[in-house]
């Protein structure tokens, strides 16, 4: 049962940072503003992990980072699922000139990079956690439309949707009682991947100082400011980098568990 | 001086800031082997030029390689912060003030063969006053009302107004061959070195010029090899691709060359302050209590130590020690956050306030801004960073003034008399002291000028006009192999010719 195994140990290392994250919420080692630790302090004492350049402890900045890094994983996926949903739909549903403009549109979205598509947003608001979410959401909408139109248009051939039509059963029941159905464990496994890669989309606009602005404690900002005490300091690099690794690689194993558990196929080849 | 990230701003100050230079301390002292004459020196930096002409925006990478290497003025500032006559051989000023005489040395040519006459030193200062100038010494030198070349060596400045610091201003005007043609990607001037190859995004290598009026340098030509990230140029000196990094931008990247008996660490004076700028003309900071209750909240001293680890040194203004007008001013900018609670009480922020502070987001400005966001936190003032590229700062707060309170840093030696200008972007209005700052430029003597502004200083230090939070250090790491290397990097200035090698 090798989608089983998969599939609990993504849930084991995303608990992990949703367990860090709720803990913040109630208990942090110390305030995040709080810079009497002095310029960086290696691990171990009263700072678990050591302090960074301002004397704030690094625990408590991954703490606050795990927060963010979830924030903005799962908002964008909310935004980029329902959009995305919603445009591959319409999209599926549609025919001739219709649907060539809305994959014409779509190829367009897909071809943006996500970073130059967030740099655009950030300068038409802001550098902020809504911002960051809002882009993300938007880039990933195109790819998630994409694959909803395909899945949708799959299902509208089949036989039993002319069945239902011509025994009279409306549109609107015909997505809600044939199509979503069959399309959402394929969906379901693709937007888990896609929270992954908004996580590290967030770290990267982060790193960039696009993201949401000082004093947040993103997992890339951290990673940004650690870099140039790397050598002297290293804990204040690594450590975010591998929180980054355990939430991305958690949320990939999960989808990867879910796709095996879910399809019957893949379940019988094995 | 300045991370490759700053260069941005830099330029933009520089477009409209008087510029540069200045300095202390002297060259550093070398080992005992006998140098080498002939050895080639190669100079790691971070500042590649735009293109090199000074006058057409090539940025402050081509003041770096050419300025005294290449070009000359009729004057020099040395790297101690002194001016000196350079192609200028005598000068004289008549009783009004209003007249200089410049005598031009003689037996100087250019890198093209021609001799040096006067009128190519009268066409090098009109080219740098002229109306598509970008030179950061423009604004400086408008007081110029005309410039006439009498005979071959002489040449005649006459001015609308007294200006004192004529004669440093020059220092910074290239005397450059009026016949010249395309000086963006050439060159023809009267320095010890020419240029021998501009390999763009690489190298810029300079080779003795053996017509050279003056001493020889001692060295056997220049190399500046261009980096656009500080660890890539770290690596480069502990392999010994360079001799020697014009500039350290961090002090963590020091340890690798601390207690190493191949390298040498200068620790020189900037120039560079990082400012907490108040728009002064704007609740609440038009009020000076409010600014010098912020100005108390904040502990500099930890600040400095968070960025600089030990480096750099605290100011009570904007006069940097290094300025002929310098005085201790850090008591009257002291950290004490009772006297900010009682002071913003006494000016009706008893329950604090909230202001935006544009942030430009290269360091250290996000890490000074993230301190003051937690210091001011302690006496009630919210602090929202907004976070901006050097361009956006340029267009909205520096133009359009469109700002509460900002970050920046102001790069410039002699930079304090940008308070006496109530038009400038910090909005800071003061009649006595625009009136001192005007009549220190007209002054007669140089001790009459020192007076004035060290009044003026005084004044905006006991009003903050700015919070002046720190003085940047100049960290110059080279081989130990290395003497006779500038240390002090007086804004971007680098003279190679007395770097010695072995």
């Amino acid at each position: 049962m090798r989608g089983r195994f998969t599939f609990l140990a993504g849930c084991v290392l995303v608990g992990l940072i949703l367990v860090v994250a709720a803990v913040s919420l109630v208990w942090l080692p110390y305030d995040p503003a709080d810079t009497s630790g002095g310029r960086l302090a290696p691990p171990g004492g009263a700072h678990l992990l050591g302090t960074d350049k301002l004397g704030r402890d690094l625990l408590t900045q991954l703490m606050v980072g795990a927060r963010i890094a979830l924030t903005v994983g799962i908002g964008s996926v909310l935004v980029g699922g329902l959009l995305g949903v919603a445009g591959g739909l319409i999209a599926g549903f549609a025919t001739r000139w219709l649907d060539d403009a809305l994959s014409a549109v779509l190829d367009i979205l897909i071809a943006f990079p996500t970073l130059l598509l967030a740099m655009l947003v950030v300068a038409a608001r802001e550098a902020s956690l809504g911002s960051a979410i809002l882009a993300i959401g938007l880039a990933m909408s195109g790819v998630v439309a994409r694959l909803t139109r395909i899945l949708v248009k799959r299902v509208l051939a089949q036989d039993y949707i002319t069945a239902a039509r011509t025994s009279g059963t409306s549109w609107p029941r015909v997505v809600a009682e044939h199509v979503l159905p069959n399309i959402w464990p394929t969906l379901l496994v693709n937007l888990s991947l896609q929270l992954g890669l908004a996580v590290l989309a967030e770290a990267s606009l982060s790193y960039l100082g696009l993201g949401p602005p000082p004093p947040n404690a993103s997992w890339g900002r951290l990673l940004q400011e650690a870099q140039a005490t790397v050598l002297t300091s290293p804990t204040g690099a690594i450590a975010p980098g591998v929180l980054l690794v355990v939430l991305v690689v958690g949320v990939n194993l999960v989808a990867d568990g879910f796709r095996d558990l879910a399809d019957p196929t893949r379940r019988r080849t094995r | 001086m300045l991370t490759s990230k700053f260069a941005g701003v830099v330029a933009a100050l520089a477009l409209a800031l008087t510029a540069c230079g200045s300095g202390g301390g002297g060259t550093s002292t070398g080992s005992s082997a006998a140098p080498d004459a002939g050895a080639t020196i190669e100079i790691g930096s971070l500042y590649e030029p735009q293109n090199l002409d000074n006058t057409a925006g090539g940025g402050q990478g081509v003041t770096e390689a050419f300025n005294g290497n290449v070009y000359e003025g009729l004057f020099r500032l040395t790297d101690a912060g002194k001016v000196e006559d350079l192609l200028a051989e005598s000068h004289e000023v008549s009783d009004d003030g209003l007249t200089y005489t410049f005598r031009i040395r003689q037996g100087v040519t250019f890198h093209s063969g021609k001799a040096l006459t006067a009128a190519d030193v009268k066409n090098s200062i009109e080219r740098v006053v002229a109306e598509d100038s970008q030179s950061a010494r423009k604004s400086n030198l408008e007081v110029i009302k005309s410039v006439e070349a009498p005979d071959d060596r002489t040449v005649v400045v006459k001015l609308s107004d007294r200006s004192i610091s004529l004669t440093y201003n020059l220092s910074y005007v290239w005397i450059v061959n009026t016949a010249a043609k395309d000086l963006a990607t050439g060159e023809d001037g009267t320095g010890p070195y020419r240029l021998e190859a501009w390999k763009r995004g690489s190298t810029l290598s300079l080779e003795p010029f053996p017509g050279y009026w003056g001493a020889k340098p001692a060295n056997g030509g220049v190399v500046f090899h261009y980096f656009t990230e500080a660890t890539a140029l770290n690596n480069a000196l502990l392999t010994g691709a360079v001799d020697i990094v014009t500039s350290q931008q961090s002090p963590d990247a020091l340890s690798q060359f601390t207690g190493n008996p191949d390298y040498k660490i200068s620790d020189g004076h900037s120039t560079t302050k990082l400012l907490l700028a108040f728009n002064d003309r704007k609740a609440p900071f038009d009020k000076p209590e409010v600014r010098r209750a912020v100005a108390a909240a904040i502990d500099d001293a930890k600040l400095l130590e968070s960025v600089w680890a030990g480096h750099g040194s605290l100011i009570g203004s904007m006069v940097p020690p290094t300025d002929p007008w310098y005085e201790d001013l850090t008591s009257l900018d002291a950290y004490d956050v009772e006297a900010a609670r009682k002071q913003l009480a006494e000016a009706g922020y008893a329950g604090g306030f909230r202001f935006t502070l544009d942030t430009p987001n290269y360091d250290p400005h996000p890490t000074a801004a993230t301190f003051i966001k937690g210091e001011l936190a302690k006496v009630g003032i919210t602090v929202d960073i907004n976070v901006i590229t050097a361009d956006e700062w340029y267009t909205k707060v520096y133009k359009n003034r469109d700002f509460a309170a900002t970050l920046q840093e102001h790069v410039n030696d002699r930079d304090v008399v940008w308070y006496g200008d109530p038009d400038f972007y910090w909005g800071y209005d003061d009649k006595q002291v625009t009136g001192w700052i005007e009549q220190a430029e007209r002054a007669r003597t140089a001790e009459e000028q020192t007076e004035l502004l060290k009044k003026a200083n005084r004044r905006i230090a006991e009003e903050a006009a700015s919070d002046w939070l720190y003085l940047y250090p100049q960290i110059v790491v080279a081989s130990s192999k290395l003497s006779g290397y500038p240390v002090n990097g007086l804004n971007s200035q680098f003279y190679a010719y007395g770097i010695k090698k072995g």
